[in-house]
């Protein structure tokens, strides 16, 4: 990259000729192979149009300057853009003001690269109307309103040309890295509860909750995701469902079983992670007055969340794939394998145990009644038997 | 009257602890396990009064440990190795507490201070003292940081498994303690065992003499 480097010091109509011959050279693909390499593959399958920006964009080192000395970075990474979800709508879909005739020429006014992303991200609602609608009613969006410079818009958290499906809960914490000490203060065992409670459940207060209970391989130490191009998990649990009503205790042991048919590999396990029913729902996040702090919304039998139930894996491009399990599932004595790395005290408790509970306090309070029943049944027939003596004895003197 | 001394200083406060301790545990174990249906204090209170406890109690439990291991009073720990004479000696215990008890006939077991445990009792401290009291402390230190011993629970076959444990021993303790509490009130007087364990330590034995003749005490 040690060419495209220099660029940075050229003068703008250096960087503009330089700008037309790259653009060229990628539409006749006489890009040295090293520059393309990563990108050879997904961005063969954007359009023609899309590589005719990437000629230009496709690599680090073209910048615009702002006002105060700032730059703002023009790169944008063509492989990542084309494995998006967007890859397929293409850059003008998001840019339509863009102009090839007088693109680079007549340069635009950019304040700032903060205020040229908000501005750039009201386009994301044109598709997205929902996301933006729930996302108005969210704290951070009340921030935005009041002028924080730092409230998160969609691509602070999505980001705006690798958008992917996988979860933009991983972003939470580079903005909230001190927060999560705060809940160290309240919440006993903080690290598990952010492991296995999504942010929205206790932030989204409004939303349904729900149980998902995802494939983690213990050997690779990742989720586990569907093969590219061979999607089975829905087949395999639908046949493992027989009844087709959910899977049940028995069905899900089944299933565990038949995913781990390789026995000298390391099992793979589910994991229960509390999340929102619909993801979309966690941008309705309130301040932090309204979080869920009550533990009984979790640790309570039949508590909201574990009401619903699913098993899920990712799919090839990230996307969870569910599937319906009975909520009966967490509280089975039958789980006690299939679901070795989920429970919740007090929420999925086994009714067995409840009935074992009973007997032994009943049997307990057993103990001192009955041994003084036996008492007074045995004081009595030894009193009778003594009477009995005494009269016999009475009987025998004249 | 005779007076043996049973139940050493440090016996005797491990007991005390362990005694207040344990229905602590009890009361804040059933919050824990049955929010919204028990109403003592709250799931939060519950749980960190739990854990406080619970290292507290696994603490004293080594005071205990320690008195038998380091004294020659272990010897009251001593399993009877003969199961006839085992099961014999049982039975008629079994039969002193169901009958002879109400006719007044002298207890078939002989208190001493190496011997204070009759045959029944012998068998049932063994396996909560070196059983179920450890069993129950590390499963609830595994319970207690799930995160951090991932690996040790993985190994007793994941949170569920040693979640069940913890909560059938927690079964097994509400029975005992009815049972334990009744039967120390079965000395020559409702509070004999009670003096003797939490101020005394001093067991009173009743001479009769002349009565069962084979009792010497
Ligand atoms: C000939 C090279 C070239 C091509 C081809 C090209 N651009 Fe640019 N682009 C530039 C230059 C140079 C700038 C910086 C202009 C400035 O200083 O404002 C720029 C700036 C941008 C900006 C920053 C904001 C703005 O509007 O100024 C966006 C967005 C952008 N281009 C998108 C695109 C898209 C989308 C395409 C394909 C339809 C594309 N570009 C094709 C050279 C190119
Ligand atoms: C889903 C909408 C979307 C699509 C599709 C999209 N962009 Fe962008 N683009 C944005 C947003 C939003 C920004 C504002 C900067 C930010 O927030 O990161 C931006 C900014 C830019 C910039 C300014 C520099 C920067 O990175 O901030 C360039 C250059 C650019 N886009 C080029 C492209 C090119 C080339 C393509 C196609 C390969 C493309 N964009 C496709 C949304 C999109
Ligand atoms: C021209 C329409 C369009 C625009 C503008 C647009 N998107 Fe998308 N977006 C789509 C399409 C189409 C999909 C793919 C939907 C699918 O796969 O179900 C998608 C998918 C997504 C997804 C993944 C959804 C999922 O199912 O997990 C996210 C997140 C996303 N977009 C965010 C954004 C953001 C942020 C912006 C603004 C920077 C934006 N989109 C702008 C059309 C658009
Ligand atoms: C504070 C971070 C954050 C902001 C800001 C944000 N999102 Fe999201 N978005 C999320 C999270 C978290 C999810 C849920 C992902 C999941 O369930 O795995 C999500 C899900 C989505 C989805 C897919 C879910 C669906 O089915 O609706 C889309 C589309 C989306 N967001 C678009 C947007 C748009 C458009 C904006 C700006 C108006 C935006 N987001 C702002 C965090 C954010
Ligand atoms: C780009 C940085 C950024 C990202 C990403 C981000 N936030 Fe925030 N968030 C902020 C800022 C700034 C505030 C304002 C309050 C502050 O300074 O903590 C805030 C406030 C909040 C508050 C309100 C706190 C209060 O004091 O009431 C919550 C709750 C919150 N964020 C949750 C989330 C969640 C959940 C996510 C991920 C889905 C997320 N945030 C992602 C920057 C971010
Ligand atoms: C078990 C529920 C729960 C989970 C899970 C949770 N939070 Fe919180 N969070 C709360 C509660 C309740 C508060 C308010 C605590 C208080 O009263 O001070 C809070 C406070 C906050 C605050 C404000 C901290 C402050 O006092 O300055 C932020 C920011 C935040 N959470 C972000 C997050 C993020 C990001 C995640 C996910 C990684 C997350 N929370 C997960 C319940 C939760
Ligand atoms: C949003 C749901 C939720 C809330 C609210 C919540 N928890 Fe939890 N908690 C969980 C889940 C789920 C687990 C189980 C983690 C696992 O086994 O994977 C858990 C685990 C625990 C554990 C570890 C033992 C175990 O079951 O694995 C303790 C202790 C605990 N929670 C205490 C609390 C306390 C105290 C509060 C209130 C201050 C609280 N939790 C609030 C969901 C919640
Ligand atoms: C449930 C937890 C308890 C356990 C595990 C337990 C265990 C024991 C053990 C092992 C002994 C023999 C002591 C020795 O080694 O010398 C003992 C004796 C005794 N305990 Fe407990 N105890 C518990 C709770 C209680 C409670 C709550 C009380 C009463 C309030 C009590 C009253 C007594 C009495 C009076 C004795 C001495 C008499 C006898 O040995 O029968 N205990 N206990």
């Amino acid at each position: 990259m040690a060419g495209s480097r220099k660029v940075n010091t050229m003068s703008m109509a250096t960087l503009h000729r330089n700008l037309v011959k790259a653009a060229f050279a990628a539409l006749l693909m006489l890009l040295p192979a090293r520059l393309m390499a990563a990108d050879a593959a997904p961005a063969d399958k954007l359009s023609d149009g899309d590589k005719q920006c990437l000629g230009c964009h496709g690599f680090e080192g073209p910048k615009k300057e702002l006002p105060g000395g700032k730059v703002l970075s023009l790169h944008v990474r063509g492989d990542g853009f084309a494995k998006s979800v967007h890859g397929a709508i293409g850059c003008t879909s998001c840019h339509a003001d863009v102009d090839l005739k007088t693109h680079s020429q007549k340069p635009k006014t950019i304040a700032s690269s903060r205020e040229y992303s908000v501005a750039m991200t009201k386009v994301c609602g044109g598709c997205h109307a929902d996301a933006l609608k729930q996302n108005e009613t969210s704290v951070h969006a009340m921030l935005l309103a009041s002028g924080n410079p730092s409230a998160p818009i969609c691509t602070d958290c999505h980001g705006s040309h690798a958008v992917t499906p996988k979860t933009a809960y991983d972003t939470c914490v580079g903005c909230h890295l001190a927060a999560m000490d705060a809940h160290r203060k309240w919440l006993p065992n903080a690290g598990l509860h952010l492991e296995v409670v999504s942010c929205a459940a206790c932030h989204a207060p409004a939303a349904q909750r729900m149980v998902d209970l995802r494939l983690y391989d213990g050997a690779t130490k990742k989720w586990v995701a569907e093969k590219e191009g061979k999607p089975e998990f829905e087949k395999t649990a639908r046949a493992a469902d027989t009844d087709g009503d959910g899977l049940d205790a028995m069905e899900l042991r089944k299933l565990i079983g038949q995913l781990n048919r390789d026995e000298a590999a390391q099992p793979k396990n589910l994991r229960g992670r509390i999340e929102l029913r619909i993801g979309g729902e966690a941008h309705q996040l309130s301040g932090k007055s309204k979080a869920i702090k009550d533990c009984a919304i979790c640790h309570r039998q039949g508590a909201e969340p574990f009401q619903n139930v699913a098993i899920s894996i990712f799919s090839a491009d990230g996307k969870p794939l569910r599937y319906k399990a009975q909520k009966e599932v967490l509280g089975s004595v039958l789980s006690v394998d299939s679901l070795r790395e989920f429970y919740a005290v007090g929420g999925t408790r086994n009714i067995l145990l409840d009935i074992l509970l009973v007997l032994a306090v009943l049997a307990g309070l057993t103990v001192p009644i009955g041994h003084q029943v036996l008492k007074i049944i045995v004081k009595g027939e030894l009193e009778r038997a003594a009477r009995q003596d005494k009269a016999a004895k009475g009987r025998d003197q004249p | 009257m005779q007076r043996i001394y049973v139940h050493p200083f440090p016996v005797r406060l491990w007991h005390w602890i362990n005694a207040v301790g344990f229905v602590a545990m009890m009361l804040t174990g059933t919050q824990i396990r049955y929010v919204g249906i028990i109403d003592l204090m709250s799931f939060r209170t519950a749980v960190t009064v739990h854990n406080w406890i619970g290292f507290v109690l696994i603490g004293n439990y080594f005071i205990w440990l320690l008195f038998y291991l380091f004294t020659d009073k272990i010897r009251v720990y001593h399993p009877e190795l003969s199961p006839t004479k085992h099961f014999k000696a049982s039975f008629r215990q079994l039969q002193y507490y169901g009958y002879g008890i109400f006719k007044g006939s002298p207890n078939p077991h002989q208190v001493s201070a190496y011997d204070k445990f009759n045959p029944m009792q012998s068998m049932m401290y063994q396996v909560v003292m070196f059983l179920l009291v450890p069993l129950l402390a590390v499963t609830g230190v595994l319970l207690w940081d799930v995160q951090g011993f991932y690996g040790a629970v993985d190994f007793f076959g994941g949170i569920r498994v040693v979640d069940t444990v913890h909560v059938l021993i927690y079964i097994f303790f509400a029975f005992f303690i009815f049972f334990h509490v009744y039967m120390g009130s079965l000395g020559h007087t409702p509070t004999a065992h009670y003096k003797a364990m939490f101020v005394t330590g001093y067991e009173e034995i009743e001479e009769e003499p002349g009565h069962g003749g084979a009792t010497k005490r």
